[in-house]
């Protein structure tokens, strides 16, 4: 029944970005625009984010099991609908609705766990499965899209979801049948911890969504193989916390690790020496790591010791997804109209190998037609061009040259679109940098308030 | 350790790692990894052709023509190529450069001296050409000294470019075949006219 919960809040949060991996075949097959993909990804984000507080209002915790399953049954009902969506407006909604359902079965989920497995268990056991998620929600999305559909995302949750419903309702609380009582006292939110997870959200949101999308879109890998890159992250992430234990630090300290790992991730990740995707491993192990190290640790701050226990894990969730809302909005339009920038630099460096070419003049001449014919046909994409090449008769001496020569233009690709993206990750690196900066200024304020709290004492 | 030092260590490692990363990056060449820039179109650039005869010859005029012509207009080759093709009538402008930088290319080619004699054009100029094969056979039996002498390269070239039809040619970019055969069949007509007022005066 945990484990069944514990899944269920791990689907909820890799939701957030499940979906990258399959944006571009939901482009093609359900005929949208780019703006109207990347809104299957933000309205979840920025749904999740508006109602996992409201969710955690009193009348509706005080029933957790009727709120957890209610939640899943809608979140498992949405996802059936989504992979159901006949045009991407329905699509959109129903990501809507999946958010709304999946708002309330994180609020439910997480007293149910800690209802059934105690406060240090319970929480760890959702923050936990929500850092997991959340990491390994684009190598699944991209694995399902790669093996059988875009569709197959979420089909694949309704059995996880539906089998959690009965579980939900058979968890005993110490309060069965009752409404949980309200504690005595209840806190102010932890403003420090939870801007600073928003701000390392949206700068995560630059290597789960970027990098996928440069991956697949830009260096044009499968999105099986985008998915298998990207796994590091999530492996990375698990490593985290045997190594937090092994060098054990402050909190504080931690955590400016976390940003510092993110931040230097990023920059590497904008950085890339070649397309090759082995250079972009170790930047996304630094970011992995940055990941386990902050994350929960932040998640788990944000709820120390403060009541209502739920309102507090709905502020962290809040903070995480629009967080992520905020690094999309930002990083969108920087991407976008860099890859548009690029388009000039990248037709004039073909245009260059093209001209100085080892070719006989009539072989050069039907290259260039047939560039110039596929590269008007793809424009405002990041073009095939073996399609180009496909089509090509030369005489056989030129055959090697143009083989080279198809190298080549995509090695000027691959540069082009690699720069395209440079800035925007430095973006995101400069906003892990921002978290650090927070994270610097909470533990400033913690210890002026201690200090304050000792002289009073004294 | 003390528990300072101690605490000190994650946050030192995640640095180390930081900059090892970043540095190892950096050092493979991450920093340059960016599309080739077009070279200024004024700087010298070595253009070769893989074909002989008049259509490698054809080749070398309009690489380096395009050249000249960019640097006039002070834009890129490839800038200049691709406002080219993509346009439907060029400017003046775009003609007066086009046309003056083959002038300059042939002009170059032939202080280099790398133009080749005229005799080696002469089979393929006769080849195409309606002439009738009294005077085909007649301008064949002259030897290619003779030829050379009588016709510079430089001048027939420079007669080729004068005729040619710069603005046609430029409009019909979109059939790049065109462009090819319109340069060398005005090569191949300087070439035969000049050999024809030649052969006919001797005559």
């Amino acid at each position: 029944m945990g484990l069944l919960l514990t899944v269920t809040v791990g689907l909820v949060l890799a939701d957030s970005a499940i979906v990258t991996l399959a944006l571009p075949e939901m482009l093609e097959q359900l005929d949208a625009s780019v703006t109207e993909v990347a809104w299957v990804l933000i309205s979840y984000n920025l749904v999740l984010g508006v109602l996992a507080v409201p969710a955690a209002l009193r009348p509706l915790r005080v029933r957790p099991r009727i709120l957890a399953a209610a939640g899943i049954a809608v979140f498992a009902g949405a996802s059936a609908w989504c992979a159901a969506a006949p045009t991407i407006e329905v699509l959109i909604a129903a990501r809507c609705l999946q958010a709304v359902g999946g708002a309330f079965a994180l609020v439910g989920a997480l007293e149910l766990l800690v209802a059934r497995s105690g406060e240090r268990r319970g929480v760890a056991a959702w923050v936990t499965a929500g850092v997991v998620g959340t990491a390994a929600g684009p190598v699944a999305g991209g694995l399902l899209t790669e093996a059988i559909s875009w569709q197959a995302i979420f089909i694949a949750q309704v059995p996880f979801a539906a089998l959690a419903v009965p579980a939900a309702l058979a968890v005993r609380t110490r309060h069965q049948g009752q409404a949980v009582p309200e504690p005595a006292v209840s806190h102010r939110p932890v403003i420090g911890h939870n801007v600073t997870l928003a701000l390392l959200s949206a700068a995560l949101t630059a290597a789960l969504f970027l990098l996928v999308l440069l991956l697949v879109e830009g260096w044009r890998h499968s999105p099986a193989t985008a998915a298998l890159t990207v796994s590091v992250i999530p492996v990375a992430a698990l490593a985290a916390q045997p190594l937090a234990r092994l060098l054990r630090t402050t909190p504080d300290l931690e955590l400016a690790a976390g940003c510092v790992l993110v931040a230097g991730g990023l920059v590497g990740l904008a950085l890339p020496p070649s397309a090759d995707l082995w250079w972009t491993v170790a930047p996304q192990a630094l970011v992995g790591l940055g990941l386990g190290l902050s994350v929960d640790e932040l998640t788990h701050r944000a709820m120390e010791d403060r009541l209502p226990r739920a309102r507090h894990a709905a502020w962290t969730i809040s903070a995480r997804h629009l967080g992520v809302v905020v690094g999309l909005a930002v990083l969108t339009p920087v991407f976008t109209a860099d890859l548009l920038d690029a388009e000039e630099p990248a037709t004039e460096a073909i245009a260059a190998l093209v001209l100085d070419a080892p070719l006989q003049p009539d072989d050069k001449i039907s290259v260039a037609r047939a560039l110039g014919s596929h590269l008007t046909d793809q424009r405002g994409q990041v073009p095939e061009l073996d399609g180009a090449f496909a089509e090509l008769d030369v005489r056989a001496e030129d055959e090697a040259a143009v083989a080279d020569l198809e190298r080549g233009l995509d090695d000027q690709l691959d540069r082009s679109v690699s720069l395209a993206f440079r800035d925007s990750y430095l973006v995101g690196a400069g906003l892990a940098a921002l978290a650090l900066l927070s994270v610097g200024l909470t533990a400033a304020a913690g210890a002026a308030r201690r200090s304050r709290a000792r002289r009073s004492l004294v | 350790m003390s528990a300072g030092l101690r605490a000190g260590v994650l946050p030192g490692l995640a640095l180390a790692l930081v900059a090892g990363v970043v540095g190892a990056q950096v050092a493979a060449g991450g920093g340059d990894f960016a599309p080739l820039r077009p070279a200024d179109a004024c700087a010298d650039r070595a253009v070769t052709s893989q074909a002989d005869g008049i259509e490698g010859l054809t080749e070398q005029l309009v690489l380096r023509g395009i050249d000249d012509a960019a640097c006039t207009l002070d834009v890129s080759r490839e800038a200049l190529t691709l406002e080219l093709a993509q346009q439907e009538e060029p400017t003046d402008a775009q003609v007066d450069a086009v046309r003056d930088g083959l002038r300059a290319a042939v002009g170059e080619l032939a202080d280099e001296d790398a133009l080749p004699p005229s005799s080696s054009l002469v089979d393929e100029a006769l080849e195409g050409s309606d002439l009738n094969r009294f005077v085909k056979g007649a301008i064949r039996l002259v030897p290619d000294s003779v030829v050379d002498d009588a016709l510079p390269t430089e001048d027939v070239l420079t007669r080729a470019v004068d005729e040619l039809d710069v603005r046609a040619v430029l409009s019909d970019l979109d059939d790049a075949e065109a462009l090819n055969e319109a340069v060398q069949d005005a090569v191949t007509q300087a070439v035969r006219d000049e050999l024809t007022d030649r052969v006919r005066n001797l005559v």
